[in-house]
């Protein structure tokens, strides 16, 4: 899964921002800086702290630039530093979960619910689910990432972030059921 | 009103901030340019200390450095336009002899008003931004009295003198930053 379209688009700008054209990196921020936040605020539930994790991931963003790989995705590399920049926060506020076991069956990222529901009422569900499977259904539900990447970034094993999906997926349609907010 | 949807992967992927992030950003890049400087004015500034250390040849040096200055905002008049305020911790920090160096009619005359132009700025912001970019501009502001101690024991060191003259350029960048926030959209 690449989620990212723009690639192209974005090589000459971080070129240019690779060479301390700070416009140029404004540009790229512009650009990302909404799917950034979208993340951010689904993996904090709150917006002041997704906004102060967005900022330190653009800030190390730019610092980080020289080792960019132009053959990368911008916005992949982008998730990853944000995600971690999430994780941070939360180590230095000692909210960890306890990893899930793995299971045994495999699943598609996808879900698909069985009927229709309101796209914020899906946005409480999610928001009502504990950290580690909200984070596992984030990355590979909302924003297409494969287990492995999804993993990689969490720095959790391929079959935790596929148990995480699992406990996530159960837990949503149930919440949906039950009408959750 | 929020629309009906069946699969996760149709949830919006971008969620715009509440406020416009770029500022904090743009500040915070600035001090950590002003501060990839550092090293070297250090450098400099050892180097400096076996060198006699001369009121007089200070002050000479320090005029040298305040006509650069000048010359900068002359020849930069929308950037100067108020892009060499500081906060009020800044405005504290500032040495006596810079000070005294710098008292240019004009370049007092814009500091003051984008002196106001910031503070307010500073005072619209939520509180974290605002201690974000204080920060930065107080690690700006530092990277800049660092200069000056070295410019006290090597008045005419021309490296130290040109670093000094950059870091203040880079400041008013970031106080022109802070100021033109959220005014105009690439």
């Amino acid at each position: 899964m690449k989620p990212d379209t723009v690639v192209d688009f974005d090589v000459a700008l971080i070129e240019r921002a690779r060479r301390g054209d700070q416009k140029a990196f404004e540009r790229l921020y512009r650009e990302h800086v909404g799917r950034v936040n979208g993340l951010c605020l689904r993996m904090t539930r709150n917006p002041d702290l997704a906004a102060d994790c967005v900022q330190d991931a653009f800030i190390k963003a730019w610092k980080a630039l020289p080792k960019f790989e132009a053959r990368a995705s911008f916005s992949t590399w982008l998730h990853r530093i944000a995600v971690n920049t999430v994780l941070e926060k939360r180590r230095g506020s000692a909210n960890n979960e306890v990893a899930v076991e793995d299971p045994t069956e495999y699943e598609e990222p996808t879900m698909v619910l069985d009927t229709p529901v309101e796209e914020e009422e899906l946005e409480a569900a999610i928001e009502s689910l504990p950290q580690g499977a909200r984070d596992a259904l984030v990355l590979c539900g909302v924003y297409g990432y494969e287990h492995s990447e999804a993993a990689s970034m969490l720095g959790i094993a391929v079959g935790t972030c596929k148990a995480q999906l699992h406990r996530a997926r159960g837990l949503l349609r149930e919440r949906l059921e039950r009408g959750v907010r | 009103m929020s629309r009906r949807i069946r699969r996760i992967d149709e949830l919006a992927r971008d969620v715009p901030p509440a406020r416009d992030l770029w500022p904090a950003i743009s500040a915070a890049i600035e001090a950590d340019k002003a501060a990839a400087a550092t090293p070297v004015q250090k450098q400099a500034g050892r180097r400096a200390f076996w060198m006699p250390a001369a009121g007089l040849a200070a002050s000479v040096a320090l005029v040298a450095v305040g006509v650069l200055i000048g010359k900068y905002l002359g020849h930069q008049p929308p950037i100067v336009d108020g892009s060499v305020a500081r906060n009020e911790s800044q405005i504290a920090a500032d040495s006596p002899i810079v000070r005294a160096q710098l008292r240019h009619a004009e370049y007092e005359k814009q500091r003051d008003a984008l002196l106001l132009e910031v503070k307010a700025k500073l005072a619209a912001m939520p509180p974290a931004d605002r201690a974000k970019v204080s920060a930065s501009l107080d690690t700006l502001q530092k990277s800049i009295k660092d200069i000056e101690d070295a410019l006290g024991r090597d008045p005419a060191n021309a490296l130290l003198q040109e670093l000094f003259v950059n870091s203040c350029q880079e400041q008013m960048r970031a106080l022109t930053a802070v100021r033109d926030s959220g005014r105009e959209e690439i």
